[in-house]
């Protein structure tokens, strides 16, 4: 019996002179059927075998490099990719892009946006997006209220949010509350109102125009406008069953989102976000991740064909807007008809004026010090929402999280695995902030 | 408890009011698993629904169609059972081993061997977690059952335990009379002494299978393939495609992780008497 | 005589071999990495104590180990004393006892994950079964798992849930109680309650060692359920709010996988190491006297 299970746990190794290319995605259940079904086609035209490995999780992606069975292709965050490029473990793509016409197709930030600290390119961008206020056209008509306007400003989405909020039987647990926000999109609000945080910040900041954001976003909050984030953290309800359960009335989510559109069915509409007062709109198109190649693949021709493909082609991720080529809204509205009339062209077109937008949604930090950072700051939102810290500690202990990060990019500068240019990129970066 | 009865007035008081606290008990610590079912039932809506309806109507049980048709089940339980059954076999027959050995001979260094032996049950799997890590990932066999297996081969300190105490309750007269017979130590060990020792047999088996059936972080961290994933993992594996689809579908969660449930329930509710039995040879002593 | 001790040490050279190989090797190496800044992908370069130092001023650090012992001190007494009391009543010889042992070990055989996410519903602070149930009777239920102050209270109810294994061993021992024992008390007029302190206890007593030990070992490893329900979308939230179920092994867990830390998750495994010994060795200290072996030392 062991023996036996030997033998089944050593088959299904892949010959040496096979075509197979590992593609670690961290996909749904449908796009995997679909994906499938695309790999035949992709098999079909440069005999290329894709093996789908839906695992995610970024320690699984370590364990399997270090064990020396890296997939060929697999998704990267900016933290990750930089840190996997930094220790040599993803290809630098510029030698198989260069040459390639669909390098060209990218949309201008998705190619300004790849090289790296080193100028190396590491990955590719494989999906892009924007946000918006998606609401209930129900509960506006309920509430006497018109459709938001296109270029409507804050105080008229607070305004319109109170309006929306539906008192419930016991006091302070509306029915319906007017709006709710994810944490995480309050980077976008920062950046609407202008806070002036360089692209490759390493360290955090908390500008006046940022605190008055989380200001406005705790108050949303404290007025029983938005529920409380932890609460709804725990509900164990995505967002959009949120808005479908009539819990909520407005919604700030990312634009395209596949998931949402496909489970709401309430007549819903999208709008922009709103702007700060007079301050000109910063609408923003944001890759947060890409595609790398394991600088262990054995093909690495065929892995960019792959990635290419997948980008480019694979019918699951057309129409894809990082493609210049493309007209993204009108493709998008093919797919899903539904979305006509739903102001979601006129939302991703406005994106599209800005021209290029900020890519470090997500990722307001440069890729080396967004887990220093985040580990730091976190339990200081927790604490913030929970209403255990207020506003102005969380300000007053931004230099102690920077001392701290500075110590864990100081330990890594001294690291061992680090390839020079990198070691030298990061101790340039380090040298050219300001001392605490 | 173990009173007798001083009138039957009160023995009747007595035994009523132990039911009363066994059903009271009883039926808190059945909610979590009634709700489980109840739910698994349910449509996705009345999951969420307030007030909560306790009987779904009608029954859904296409949430358990769904749950066996997200992912294939069918390949993860062929696969926990090829891990499984292995080490069943391989621990009870290693542990054993041992155990006879610690039991029934006397030779130096034995007592600090076992003093040894019982420590290691202490020891935080953390600690030898990397370096396994990287010496099965030399080996080459991360992304196989091997790392699973393997290791059983060798017996395990909390079942070696187990059945030496139980063989130390084993008169050893026939195993002396085999003996003068001229049969090898080995032969005794299988023939004589085993088939004595069934109940401490059957802990050892049911445990095994417990454990091998629910472990997590071994398949976890060793297996990467997801044709290769375990029960365990596939669950943990819908857990976040679920929540990561747009929709958490509890209902079907609760579906999945009451199909993984089952085997223990089963075999728990087959095997109790010999558990209990195998158990206080042990622990109690 | 030597034939003898030649075949004792081949029966129990299975576990000699699979110690030095599996354990003591491992062990050593992860001593040696724990003075490296060895990364995952990395080849190990000496450090010296460097990250012992570190894990002295590492606030997460103290951070985990306070959760940890908060945990293992909510935890272990009262999963202890919840287990004997389901011991004495399902020691009672009443008819269909064999079924209420049953229901209540069951949820001790449940798998973690599944475990895991059952409890994730029962706690949901909207929905889940518990705080309906507080609504019901006019009491607003905390957010349990996001709040800071509950997270940890929610795992030890958890863990309660799943005494019945620590219960089971309490009723063997029980069973193995001689009843002249208690008869003999009874006639010398000792009430129930003194019987029991006087009597069953000193006899269960072994039962009492392990299941602390055991318990103890459990609470300071306790991983998993953390793991699976205190996940979040952003980096840095696992370990539930405010880092408050951030246990010792889940510290480790991220430092070695998920920031490749390999040195410094090896030398907080020591730590930990160190750790459970010393409690261990502590509860066994405390217990020499008090424990009552029937016929000497096993």
């Amino acid at each position: 019996m062991i023996l036996l299970t030997f033998l089944i746990a050593g088959c299904g190794r892949p010959a040496a002179d096979d075509r197979t290319i590992v593609y670690n995605c961290a996909a749904s259940t449908a796009d995997i059927a679909s994906l499938q079904r695309d790999a035949r086609e992709l098999k079909a035209r440069t005999g290329i075998d894709l093996k789908l490995n839906p695992f995610s999780g970024e320690e699984k992606l370590y364990a399997m490099i270090a064990a020396g069975q890296a997939p060929d292709v697999f998704y990267t965050n900016g933290a990750v990719r930089d840190r996997l490029a930094a220790e040599g473990r993803v290809l630098d793509l510029r030698p198989l892009a260069e040459h390639d016409p669909f390098f060209a197709r990218l949309r201008p930030e998705v190619r300004t946006a790849a090289p790296s600290l080193d100028g190396g390119i590491y990955s590719v961008s494989n999906w892009t997006l924007t946000c918006g206020v998606y609401y209930n056209r129900a509960a506006f008509a309920a509430a006497g209220l018109p459709p938001p306007r296109p270029d409507w400003t804050w105080d008229e989405f607070v305004a319109a949010a109170r309006r929306l909020t539906v008192p419930g039987r016991e006091a302070g647990r509306p029915q319906q509350y007017g709006v709710f926000i994810p944490a995480h999109f309050v980077e976008v609000l920062e950046q609407m109102n202008h806070a002036p945080i360089p692209r490759d910040a390493l360290f955090l900041q908390l500008p006046p125009e940022s605190q008055e954001v989380y200001a406005a976003y705790l108050g949303l909050i404290h007025d029983g406008l938005m529920p409380d984030i932890r609460r709804v953290q725990a509900m164990g309800m995505q967002a959009s069953q949120m808005l479908q359960s009539g819990r909520v009335a407005m919604l700030v989510e990312a634009v395209p989102h596949a998931g949402l559109i496909e489970t709401l069915t309430i007549d819903w509409g999208v709008a922009p976000m709103p702007r700060f007062g007079t301050k000109e709109p910063r609408y923003f198109r944001s890759a947060s991740g890409g595609l790398s190649i394991s600088a262990a693949t054995r093909r690495p021709a065929d892995a960019w064909r792959t990635l290419t493909w997948l980008v480019g082609e694979a019918a699951t991720y057309q129409p894809n807007p990082v493609l210049a080529d493309v007209d993204f809204a009108g493709a998008w509205e093919a797919k899903y008809p539904r979305l006509r009339g739903t102001g979601f062209r006129e939302v991703w077109n406005l994106s599209e004026q800005h021209a290029g937008g900020d890519p470090r949604f997500f990722v307001r930090f440069a890729s080396w010090s967004m887990a220093p950072v985040m580990s730091r700051l976190q339990p200081w939102l927790d604490r913030l929402w929970a209403g255990d810290a207020t506003l102005d500690q969380v300000v007053a202990a931004v230099p102690e999280i920077n001392a701290g990060v500075r110590q864990d990019l100081e330990r890594l500068a001294k690291s061992s695995g680090l390839k020079p240019a990198w070691k030298a990129a990061l101790e340039r970066a380090l040298a050219a902030a300001p001392k605490p | 408890m173990s009173v007798p009865p001083r009138s039957s007035a009160g023995a009747v008081a007595r035994i009523s009011l132990t039911y009363l606290a066994l059903v009271a008990l009883g039926a808190l610590f059945s909610v979590p698993v009634a709700w489980m079912l109840s739910s698994s039932l349910h449509e996705l809506a009345a999951v969420f629904a307030q007030p909560y309806r306790w009987l779904p109507s009608p029954l859904h049980w296409e949430n358990y169609v769904r749950a066996v048709t997200l992912l294939p089940v069918g390949r993860f339980l062929v696969n926990t059972i090829v891990i499984t059954v292995p080490v069943m076999a391989a621990t009870l027959v290693s542990s054993a081993l041992v155990a006879y050995g610690f039991a029934r001979f006397r030779f130096p260094g034995r007592d600090a061997l076992f003093a040894l032996c019982l420590a290691t049950m202490m020891l935080p799997g953390q600690v030898t977690m990397i370096p396994l890590y990287l010496l099965f990932a030399r080996l080459g066999w991360v992304d196989t059952y091997l790392p699973l297996i393997v290791p059983s081969l060798f017996g395990s300190p909390f079942y070696i335990f187990l059945l030496r105490q139980f063989f130390l309750t084993i008169p050893g007269d026939s195993e002396e009379a085999a003996l003068i017979d001229g049969a090898s130590r080995l032969r005794i060990w299988w023939s004589v002494v085993l088939p004595q020792a069934r109940p401490a047999v059957a802990t050892v088996l049911i445990f095994t299978f417990i454990g091998t059936w629910n472990d997590f972080f071994g398949p976890l961290l060793y297996l990467n393939s997801p044709e290769k994933a375990t029960l365990t993992l596939g669950l943990n594996l819908m857990k976040t495609q679920v929540l990561g689809s747009g929709v958490v579908e509890w209902n079907v969660l609760m579906a999945a992780s009451l199909l993984v449930l089952l085997p223990n329930v089963v075999l728990f509710f087959v095997a109790q008497r010999q558990f209990i039995r195998g158990i206080s040879m042990g622990a109690g002593k | 005589m030597k034939a003898e001790a030649r075949q004792g040490w081949l029966f129990v050279s299975p576990w000699v071999i699979g110690f030095v190989l599996l354990t003591a090797g491992p062990m050593l190496y992860s001593l040696y990495l724990s003075f490296t800044s060895a990364s995952l992908l990395s080849v190990p370069q000496w450090i010296g104590g460097e990250n012992y130092r570190r894990m002295a001023s590492d606030p997460l650090f103290y951070r985990s180990l306070a959760n940890t012992a908060v945990y293992a001190g909510m935890g272990v007494p009262t999963g202890l004393l919840l287990a004997l009391g389901l011991a004495l009543l399902l020691n009672a010889p009443v008819r269909g006892i064999g079924f209420f042992r049953a229901l209540f070990f069951l949820p001790s055989v449940t798998n973690t994950v599944a475990l895991s996410l059952l409890w994730l519903w029962l706690l949901n602070p909207e929905f889940g079964l518990l705080n309906t149930a507080l609504r019901a009777v006019g009491i607003e239920g905390p957010l349990w798992l996001q709040s800071e102050a509950w997270a940890k209270p929610a795992l030890v109810l958890m863990s309660l849930w799943t005494v019945g294994g620590q219960a089971v061993i309490f009723l063997a021992a029980l069973q193995g109680v001689p009843r002249e024992l208690g008869e003999a008390a009874a006639i010398d007029g000792a009430g129930a309650v003194r019987r029991f302190f006087a009597v069953t206890l000193p006899m269960i007593s072994p039962a009492l060692l392990f299941n602390l030990i055991m318990g103890l070992v459990g609470a300071l490893q306790v991983f998993t359920q953390a793991f699976v329900m205190t996940g979040g979308v952003q980096p840095g939230s696992e370990g539930g709010p405010n880092q408050a179920t951030l246990f010792i092994v889940l510290y480790i867990y991220k430092k070695a996988f998920q920031e490749f830390d390999m040195g410094y998750a090896s030398a907080l495994a020591w730590a930990l190491f160190v750790l459970i010994v010393g409690c261990s060795a502590l509860a066994f200290r405390l217990a020499r006297e008090r424990v009552h072996y029937e016929g000497g030392q096993p």
